[in-house]
């Protein structure tokens, strides 16, 4: 199986005025190798630096050091970005336009032709359940919906893989059931799926392999079912255990 | 280009979605028709004071639309985080600031081609001769005027005869017309610098209200002083004379973009060699502001 | 009740409100005299007003030029007269040359810069002529709105009113205003006396208002240190002029010795005299002659 997804001790510094020297660690030589056609869950706790990878993947920050690749191809080409989808943490979309004016500009951007855009949008937006909202504009929405345009978006390239940050956050159990079917739908139609979360039943359930990070370190990759072998004991106190935490507690 | 148009689109989409040009147009249109309607000593020809407060009108709100939409487009991109989803795409950074620059700027062009129908229409309702070069016209008046025929008068009513038979009148209305567009278009080409510059203002100072000020400050300050920057200098001690002499070398000189003074007085168009070569200024400015603007934004990380 | 009470509490802060402006208003018009004016204008720029009158005024003399004006960056001193106020007085060479000197303010471009961008600048220097003379008159009255109290801005408007326009009308109108304003303007009595001469033709009115000038001249500058003298010698020339073609010669002459002291040119005037007397000699001679 191919990689289409690798991290290379990525190192990653903020400039951040708490510390003495003037910079913040948000990732620490980060190995990451994801293959085609997985589902691979992201977990760690708040701040250990899930976005900030999948900032560096997308371009948006830079790495210290270290290098990122998509397909082969550095990040820092906007070509790496052709066959990605990607779903932000918080979604804000233009306010002003509808869901479809949205949709209809980002395929512009993909350069797919007009026809072929009419129809991915009407199968996105049956997808994601938002017919009905179509033609209004986006401030009017709800939180659920914007999560669910921001799904629709990221899909709209018909992407092979697809980067979600917490794509579930914010959802009803409803909205969570549907999101992981579409990615399991996707998993099916051979798509590779990346995406951070924090629900561990989630992530059990959905993914082939999982990674856990903590304060910009991998603490342990593979899948849910060695690993649960490996230390014997259930996905959450494993990680509870990787990030640290000791049940008694020193204080 | 492709995503450059797209993003440029959605600019303009949303200026039209936003009210600020209808607002910034009925005051402006609100305050011309209401000067107008105002008679000074019943006379109906005078036009010129209307024509002067129409165009300052114009240009000060073409300038509040150029500075307030574009100093908020990058800000705002940041603050909504609509920025991730789009350069998540195969967009460069490149293209990111061309489409913004080009949204603005097209937007711009729009709001002054509405801006000078409406002055063209002002302009034309009052005295419709009398916009013609200086000298054809004045006639109406001269017979209705005093009661003593000066030799002045004559020439006037004689060539007031002239017009009649075409030529005269016909291309002194092409030159008013010229003069117009000529106003327009530099009015225009000006907008770009402007926005280029605002546009690198936003990305150096992110916050927009402080780019907002600073941009205003800036580029009021070049209209109305920056051809008077090397007398000024002329007057200084030496090391502040260099200053400012490097100062008047340097900026983009807008206030030769301002022909007002031209449109409202019937002069005659400038010379195309001229216009061409003030456009050019223009887009060699346009094309520095936007690739510092680029050379800026190109590594800068974003996050909030 | 509990659904009441923010509108209670409303009715009760816009009395408070009622109450206090209402004990605080006749106070206020002791703290400031814009308050007691009714002119809006006043009130929302305070002396301020005369600043900017004083800008459309400049911009009248703009709009003269058609736009060729000079910057205070252009200006070596203060300029003392506007080109359009000169106009109206008898043109004078010298005063011509002068005024061409000052509007010759463009010299020669000192870098590129300066000479591209005067593509772009009206850069001719021509008066307004042919009855485009209005387009100044929105600006004067801007200016006397804002400023009532410049006399200026009424004798010069009603000098192209009268002169170029043949609106003596609105220029009688707009004198009598500014006479309102300014009842001990000896200029504005002045102007009005040559709208009565030359406008409407009516010698005997003219008379009154320069006579009327004459003695509130006396009762003002008289006891001056420095009285106007100019002022002075234009009313007394204009008045004697017209005794002289109402015949009444002495009196003429009067004027014209009263004009003399003050006047730079006394010998003009002094001829003047002369030819005068001439007249009366001659007169006296021929009795029958019809006086006017
Ligand atoms: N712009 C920034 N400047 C300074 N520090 C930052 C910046 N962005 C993130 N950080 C820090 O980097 C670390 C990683 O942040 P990151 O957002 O990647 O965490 P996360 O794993 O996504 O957390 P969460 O689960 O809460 O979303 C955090 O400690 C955070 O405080
Ligand atoms: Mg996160």
């Amino acid at each position: 199986m191919s990689v289409i997804l690798k991290t290379e001790k990525l190192r990653v510094e903020y400039a951040s005025r708490e510390s003495r020297s003037g910079t913040k660690v948000a990732l620490n030589g980060l190995d990451l190798e994801v293959r085609a056609g997985e589902v691979f869950g992201y977990l760690g706790p708040n701040g250990a630096g899930k976005t900030t990878t999948m900032n560096v993947l997308l371009g948006f920050v830079h790495a210290t050091g270290g290098e990122a690749r998509l397909f082969g191809v550095d990040v820092r080409e906007p070509i790496a970005r052709q066959r990605i989808g990607y779903l932000p943490e918080l979604t804000y979309y233009y306010k002003f336009l509808t869901a479809e004016e949205l949709l209809r500009f980002y395929a512009r951007i993909f350069g797919i032709p007009r026809g072929e855009a009419d129809r991915r949008i009407d199968s996105l937006l049956k997808l994601v359940e938002l017919e009905h909202a179509r033609s209004r504009p986006i401030k009017t929405y709800s939180k659920g919906m914007q999560q669910r345009v921001g799904l629709a978006q990221a899909l709209i390239n018909n992407p092979d893989l697809l980067i979600l940050d917490e794509p579930t956050s914010g959802l009803d159990p409803l909205g969570r059931m549907k999101v992981r079917e579409i990615i399991q739908r996707l998993k099916s139609e051979g798509k590779t799926v990346f995406f951070s979360s924090h629900e561990l039943g989630e992530a059990e359930s959905v993914c082939d392999r999982v990674a856990i990070i903590c304060q910009g370190e991998l603490k342990a990759v593979g899948k849910v079912s060695d690993l649960v072998a490996q230390y014997q004991c259930d996905l959450e106190k494993l990680f509870l255990k990787l990030i640290g935490y000791q049940p008694q507690g020193v204080s | 280009m492709n995503n450059v148009l797209a993003i440029s689109g959605i600019v303009i989409k949303e200026l039209y979605r936003r009210k600020d040009f209808y607002v910034l147009f009925v005051l402006t249109a609100l305050i011309t028709l209401l000067l107008g309607s105002v008679s000074f000593f019943n006379d109906a020809k005078i036009a010129r004071y209307l024509k002067e407060v129409c165009l300052l009108l114009i240009w000060i709100s073409s300038l509040v639309i150029a500075i307030s939409t574009t100093a908020r487009q990058i800000p705002a991109e940041r603050e909504n985080r609509t920025i991730f989803p789009l350069l998540a795409k195969p967009v460069t950074r490149g293209q990111f600031i061309m489409g913004k620059f080009l949204g603005c700027w097209l937007a711009c062009g729009v709001a002054l081609v509405v801006f000078y129908l409406f002055f063209g229409v002002v302009s034309e309702s009052r005295g419709r001769g009398d916009s013609s070069a200086a000298g054809l016209s004045a006639t109406a008046a001269a017979t209705d005027a005093s009661s003593k025929t000066d030799e002045h008068d004559h020439a006037a009513a004689g060539s007031e005869h002239h017009n009649e038979h075409e030529t005269p009148e016909t291309t002194g209305q092409r030159s008013v017309v010229l003069n117009y567009v000529q106003a327009l278009w530099l009015h225009w080409m000006m907008l770009g610098v402007v926005t280029a510059m605002v546009l690198l203002g936003s990305v150096v100072l992110s916050a927009p209200s402080v780019s907002i000020t600073i941009s205003f400050i800036g580029i009021i300050g070049i209209l109305l002083l920056g051809e008077h920057l090397n007398k000024v200098a002329l007057r200084q001690p030496q090391p502040l004379q260099a200053i400012i002499y490097t100062g008047y070398f340097l900026i983009p000189h807008l206030e030769w973009f301002d022909i007002r003074d031209r449109v409202i007085y019937d002069q005659p168009a400038i010379a195309f060699g001229d216009c061409g070569l003030a456009t050019l200024y223009a887009i060699v400015y346009t094309g520095l502001f936007l690739f510092l603007t680029w050379f800026v934004f190109r590594r800068k990380t974003l996050t909030l | 009740m509990r659904r009441a009470s923010p509108y209670l509490v409303l009715g009760l802060l816009l009395t408070i409100c009622f109450a206090v402006a209402t004990t605080i208003q006749p106070r206020t018009r002791a703290w400031s005299d814009r308050a007691k004016s009714g002119d809006v204008l006043k009130m929302l720029l305070g002396d301020g007003r005369r600043m900017f009158a004083n800008h459309f005024f400049e911009q009248a003399d703009v709009s003269f030029h058609s736009g060729y004006y000079p910057s205070i960056f252009d200006r070596r001193e203060q300029p003392g007269k506007t080109a359009m106020a000169s106009g109206k007085d008898e043109h004078d060479e010298h005063d011509e040359a002068a005024h061409e000197k000052e509007m010759a303010f463009r010299g020669q471009p000192r870098d590129w810069i300066e000479a591209f961008g005067r593509h772009f600048r009206v850069t001719e220097h021509t008066h307004l002529a042919h009855g485009q003379e209005r387009e100044i008159l929105p600006w004067l009255r801007i200016s006397a709105e804002l400023d009532p109290q410049r006399v200026d801005t009424y004798t010069v408007a009603a000098y192209w009113l009268r002169e170029k326009l043949g609106k003596i009308k609105e220029a009688e109108e707009f004198l009598r205003e500014g006479q309102r304003n300014n009842p001990d303007s000896c200029e504005i009595l002045f102007e009005l006396g040559r709208l009565y001469r030359d406008g409407r033709h009516d010698p005997q009115r003219a008379r009154n208002v320069w006579e009327l000038a004459l003695r509130k001249w006396n009762a003002q500058e008289s006891g001056k240190a420095e009285p106007n003298y100019f002022q002075l010698e234009k009313i007394a020339v204009h008045l004697a002029r017209l005794e002289e073609e109402a015949g009444r010669f002495s009196r003429a002459i009067s004027l014209l010795e009263l004009g003399k002291k003050s006047s730079p040119n006394p010998d003009a005037l002094q001829k003047q005299v002369d030819e005068i007397k001439e007249k009366m000699r001659a007169r006296e001679s021929a009795p029958q002659a019809p006086a006017y």
